[in-house]
């Protein structure tokens, strides 16, 4: 048994000496097998002329074992459809099908899969992986769920890094201290994003500020351990660990490592942006004050007969001391003028309820020109939605069941027991460095291993560890541990490089497969944890959102930037929550083709979620989501076929089949190759001529038909 | 799900496949066989042991009702009107008091009703009236001062989002018996959503399959239920059947994911129809729609929800989640001011309905396994906000339930002679999640979901059951 303490010396810490009766409690579990230090184990000899590459040899070698054999290998079309969508997130085009097929060189599909991982979208189909398992957002969550202005750029930073191919132990130390590590950076600056990605409770009135804290430390922990170490340290926060050895002092160790942290949004942007800024807002302002004054005229008098009224349901002791000056009153006096304050007091709606009807209106296009100035506002210089050090570390205390008012022993900054224990400098600075640089030592255990388990788990469809997340006692165990291993020491080895391993891991033999089941191999292992056949999986609800909009030719390819917000149902707009006026809650973009881009650029409010993609399992970015469930219900099919940006794009696919020719024939087999890249059969050329010639069923409804296909929906 | 169908409900569920091809047909009929459970995550599920109640309707009130105005009169508050709360009580500090104002005497009269005797104050003529099937239970408490955290907690346990509703873990339990209708179904205020928002009836880690639909009056009850403007139900029928021709050609045998997509689109058509008859209250009898205040204002409208709730549960919804106000605060129960006009006017709506409710559940037989719940996130304050309001007051108050097993015209648990604290037994919502549990038959600790290397609960580290309500 080797352990994880070799990987201090080089990060020059020391290994703390572990508490007795924290070593009784870890003990023998310290030879579980993921936090073993990984071998390379040598390829099989096995797999001949199947086997593309050694992933191949492993899985074959396990395969064997249960007596499974590998499955043919996929048609060329499924392949580029495969690889395509895997890594893009949305299917080829017909031209480039074409190509592919026309290509007989050996080189064709490694040719295929280097372009794919060179294209922009690669890393936007990482994004939308990684942003699950980080759960971002661009709001706080919670009842107020306010946007989070700057913390796009943090998608972006993920898109362009795995875009930029950047080596994944810089990624991970970025995101933990990007600040400390990279000072002056402003990329590794909004990297820290991170850290603060989870949901916030931002709400008014007296609150417990040591609460609040300790849910944000708590919210960072979770983030760290879930993403990078693949362990639920978490659990340990009431308690220790019940199935892994983690201490409860080790949940507050690690706490204490970010304790020192505090949230702020520094400025990345120049003095001169900013100072432009001020002038363009004072500007703005002045553009707004008639407008708000003339607003506040109209309420005038209606807000004085209100007042008036409820002014004469005061006691004569409160109506009494509305008219004592503030210096006059005494304090007993002071109590009742508060109280009379807020019992004249207007809401909104009290005051716009009681307006005369031509006001009402009048005022309503008031504020309608207020919200049309909206767009006019200047943009706000840019920040960094980011973790910075505190110039004081607050002391951690072990918490009695988690609860901050019943505090035990305090505890230094640390990292895990059974890792070795290693502490963090007691200075505010410096902590989070030395937990990343911890976290990202070659011979950590954990932080390769997770991660080739996700480069894996997203190429394949499962996990060789089926919980990402938790590599603990109650997580999976791997199906094929010499392949986890060999994949993490090939990781670490090609420089910890995400692209190569994608590339590797679709140009083998494994991924080549056929997809179709076969009942004999099926009745031995009907999960397909050995790999005997490829997965098909169903795409996400943004992938699906995003595919009809290339089929329908109305997709937005453009990158990055401040999130954009697509039509609301009405139903769905009403679930807004707002005490105020529910006007103007959701402005929708002046150019409508934005609306038309990816759904990684939609705005993601952690409560108003879109139904068409919740339907299909988003998740709700407030859990971190490792692995998507696939659920299928009948809500779907209804968000498929009815919802307006469904048919909106059914009819825009129609009038682009329609452009392209003018005979039924001619614009079925268009409208195939949009949605499916390949002509219709003859018995599905039947099929739509029933439907559109002797049915005479409009084009529309065609289009609609195929982008509600399995075809459409599953990569093949 | 019992596995000796019998032949002619084979044939039923072989023909009704309305033209979409035999393997839609065949799917629905392997998952009544309980064939294919996993491709089915609502199929109905057998309880862990015989339960009471079969259903719940969960009325709740948002922005918190005092229960001290309403059903736990408190006659120290008059004697003591005006004056501080003795010291002894320490120092409560709520969301916007501090504890130094003086107690408020409930500006109402009390009286006992029915036979069990049960106090209502003039707030509530006639749910007042169905005492006798009311269970009160008086100290419940909750950790959180502030509304959403409260909201969260009364429906997830936990203070913090991202925890399954209990409408959610009810449907995961046991599924629904209703094919054409979603299983979990909830009704916010028209005029705005509850505080706490979609969290509260949210699936949190459990699959989205869970989480509650929302559902409103009119001929298009559930999003996305109808064919958009301009397309005709003939037009829809085609496409249907069209794309079920075509998904036919993609399925290969043994593709349970494929089947079950196939049925999903059969069903979704069923819905179509299903839901707007669901819905439409036209057939109710004019006596019925009184009962429930259709007839008149302010009640027309929550009337109108609670009868939908009674038509949804009429048909196999296992779960109704209500929502009495939300949006501006002139429509919540949150008097920090006005306690007179904002809680006339709140039960102003809602008491009528309620009653009516539980009266007609009572006649039709659905009360005795139909568990009625009203409930809301905290109470108030017996200390006055701004001269004549309350803040709020989360270390008691009462919820009320009816029916499903739950025994009418009993009190349970107390609260001090101001009604700030509950004396004796109190009971956290994690107990108030195991009562609901245990009454659907469903046992706490059984009824769990793999989380983050945690098998989650409802209860979290578990709830005491309250046998009062029932026994």
């Amino acid at each position: 048994m080797r352990n994880f303490v070799a990987g201090a010396a080089c990060v020059g810490l020391l290994a703390a000496a572990v508490d007795p009766r924290e070593e009784a409690f870890i003990g023998t579990r310290r030879n579980y097998w993921a936090f073993q230090k990984v071998e390379r184990p040598a390829v099989p000899a096995v797999g001949g002329v199947w086997s593309k590459t050694p992933i191949d040899a492993f899985v074959l070698e396990a395969m064997q074992a249960k007596k499974l054999t590998p499955s043919g290998v996929a048609s060329k079309r499924t392949l580029i459809r495969r690889v395509t969508m895997d890594l893009t997130g949305l299917p080829p085009t017909q031209s480039e099908v074409d190509a592919f097929l026309k290509d007989t060189s050996a080189k064709a599909y490694e040719k295929l899969v280097d372009r794919l991982i060179a294209s922009p979208a690669y890393g936007e189909r990482w994004a939308l992986k990684w942003l699950d398992v980080v759960r971002y957002a661009d709001t706080n969550g919670y009842e107020l769920d306010a946007e989070r202005p700057q913390a796009w750029r943090y998608r972006d930073y993920v898109i362009q890094s795995f875009n930029a191919g950047k080596p994944y132990d810089r990624f991970l130390r970025e995101q933990l201290a990007g600040d400390e590590l990279y000072p002056g950076d402003h990329q590794a600056l909004i990297a820290t994003g991170f850290l603060r990605a989870a949901p916030r409770h931002v709400v008014g009135g007296n609150t417990d500020e040591e609460m609040n804290r300790q849910e944000v430390l708590l919210e960072m922990t979770l983030s760290v351990s879930n993403t990078f170490l693949g362990l639920t340290v978490g659990c340990a926060r009431c308690h220790n660990h019940k199935f892994d050895p983690i201490t409860q002092a080790d949940h507050y160790r690690l706490q204490a490592v970010l304790a020192s942290s505090k949230l702020d949004e520094p400025y990345i942007a120049t003095k001169e942006e900013r100072l432009r800024y001020d002038d363009l807002a004072m500007k703005h302002a002045a553009r707004e004050k008639p407008i708000k004054d003339a607003i506040a005229e109209i309420e005038k008098p209606t807000r004085a007969r209100l007042q008036d009224a409820k002014k004469k349901l005061l006691t004569p002791e409160h109506r009494a001391v509305l008219e004592i000056g503030k210096d006059k009153r005494t304090p007993a006096q002071d109590v009742l003028f508060k109280e009379a304050q807020k019992q004249i007091g207007l809401s909104w709606d009290e005051v716009v309820n009681a307006l005369p009807a031509d006001l009402k209106a009048k005022r309503a296009g008031l504020r309608r020109q207020l919200h049309e100035l909206d767009y006019e506002e200047p943009e706000k210089p840019a920040m960094a939605f980011a973790v910075i050090n505190a110039e004081k570390a607050p002391v951690t205390h072990i918490l009695k069941i988690g609860d901050h008012r019943h505090k035990l022993d305090p505890v230094e900054p640390g990292f895990l027991s059974v890792l070795g224990g290693i502490e963090a400098p007691k200075t505010p600075q410096g902590r989070r460095a030395a937990l990343a640089n911890w976290m990202a030592d070659p011979a950590h255990p954990l932080t390769a291993r997770v991660m080739a388990n996700r480069i894996w788990q997203f190429r394949m469809g499962s996990g060789i560890v089926p919980t990402p997340n938790d590599f603990g006692q109650l997580g999976g165990r791997p199906s094929n541990r010499k392949l986890l291993d060999w994949l993490t020491a090939e990781f670490v080895s090609s420089g910890w490089n995400v692209k190569a391993m994608d590339k590797l891991i679709v140009t083998s033999a494994v991924y080549r497969q056929s997809a179709a089941i076969d009942a004999a191999k099926a009745a031995i292992d009907n999960d397909n944890r050995f790999y005997w056949r490829m997965n098909t999986r169903r795409l996400e609800g943004e992938a699906i959102r995003d595919s009809v909009l290339q089929a329908s030719g109305q997709l937005n390819a453009k990158q990055f930037g401040a999130p954009v917000k697509t039509p609301l149902e009405p139903e769905i707009y009403d679930i807004i929550f707002t005490e105020g006026e529910p006007d103007n809650l959701w402005p929708l973009p002046k150019d409508k083709t934005e609306t038309y881009r990816k759904s990684l650029y939609l705005l993601n409010k952690r409560t108003v979620r879109l139904p068409m993609l919740t339907n299909f399992d988003q998740p709700d970015a407030i859990n971190s989501c490792p692995v998507r469930p696939v659920s299928t219900h009948a809500l779907q099919a209804l968000s498929l076929l009815n919802s307006p940006f469904m048919h909106e794009q059914a009819v825009a696919m129609a009038a682009r089949v329609s452009a392209a020719c003018k005979d039924v024939d001619c614009r079925v087999k268009a409208a195939y190759s949009a949605a499916l890249q390949r002509g219709p059969s003859a018995v599905e050329l039947k099929m739509a001529r029933e439907f559109l010639s002797a049915k005479k069923m409009p084009l529309e409804d065609f289009t609609k038909a195929l982008v509600n296909r399995h075809e459409f929906v599953y990569i093949p | 799900m019992s596995s000796s169908i019998s032949p002619s409900r084979r044939n039923v569920l072989r023909t009704a496949a309305n033209g979409f091809g035999a393997l839609a047909a065949e799917y629905l009929l392997q998952r009544e066989l309980g064939a294919v459970p996993s491709a089915n995550p609502l199929a109905a599920k057998v309880p862990h042991f015989a339960p009471k109640a079969k259903r719940v309707i969960f009325l709740f009130m948002v922005g918190a009702p005092s229960p001290i105005d309403m059903f736990d009169p408190k006659p120290a508050l008059k004697k003591f009107a005006g004056q501080k709360l003795p010291e002894s009580y320490g120092k409560i500090i709520s969301q916007f008091t501090d504890g130094s104002t003086t107690l408020l005497p409930s500006p109402w009269e009390f009286k006992q009703y029915g036979q069990s005797g049960l106090p209502f104050s003039t707030l509530s003529p006639h749910v007042s009236q169905c005492a006798d099937d009311i269970c009160m239970v008086r100290s419940f408490y909750t950790e959180s001062v502030v509304h959403a955290p409260a909201m969260y907690q009364v429906h997830s346990g936990r203070i913090l989002t991202g925890h399954p509703s209990m409408g959610a873990w009810v449907t995961y339990g046991l599924g629904s018996t209703a094919d054409n209708l979603p299983a979990y179904v909830v009704m916010p205020q028209p005029e705005g959503t509850p505080e706490g928002g979609t969290p509260c009836w949210s699936s949190g880690f459990l699959p989205a399959v869970y989480q509650g639909t929302l559902l409103r009056s009119g001929p298009s009850p559930i999003l996305h239920l109808k064919p958009p403007e301009g397309v005709s139900a003939e037009r829809q029928k085609a496409t249907l059947e069209l794309l079920q021709k075509m998904n036919q050609l993609d399925s290969a045998p043994g593709d349970s994911e494929h089947a079950a997509r196939i049925a999903s689109y059969e069903l979704a058509f069923k819905m179509q129809s299903a839901a707007p008859e669901a819905v439409d209250v036209a057939k109710e009898s004019a006596a019925t729609k009184a009962l429930y205040g259709l007839d008149e204002e302010p009640t027309r409208e929550f009337g109108t929800r609670l009868l939908l709730a009674r038509r949804l549960i009429e048909r196999g919804v296992r779960f109704v989640q209500i929502y009495h106000g939300g949006g501006p605060v002139s429509i919540q129960w949150d008097a920090h001011k006005d306690l007179v006009l904002n809680h006339e006017k709140m039960a102003g709506m809602s008491d009528k309905p309620v009653a009516g409710l539980l009266k007609d559940l009572k006649a039709r037989g659905l009360l005795d396994d139909t568990l009625v719940i009203w409930g809301s996130e905290f109470g108030r304050l017996p200390m006055s906000e701004g001269g004549n309001g309350r803040d709020h007051n989360p270390h008691s108050f009462t919820m009320w339930f009816a029916g499903g097993g739950a025994k009418g015209g009993r009190i349970v648990g107390e609260t001090d002679e101001f009604g700030l604290h509950g004396v004796g037994e109190r009971y956290h919502m994690r107990d108030f999640h195991a009562t609901v549990l245990h009454l659907l038959g469903l046992d706490q600790n059984k009824l769990f979901y793999l989380h983050n290397g945690r098998n989650e609960k409802l209860t979290d580290f578990g709830g005491n059951v309250i046998p009062k309500v029932f026994s």
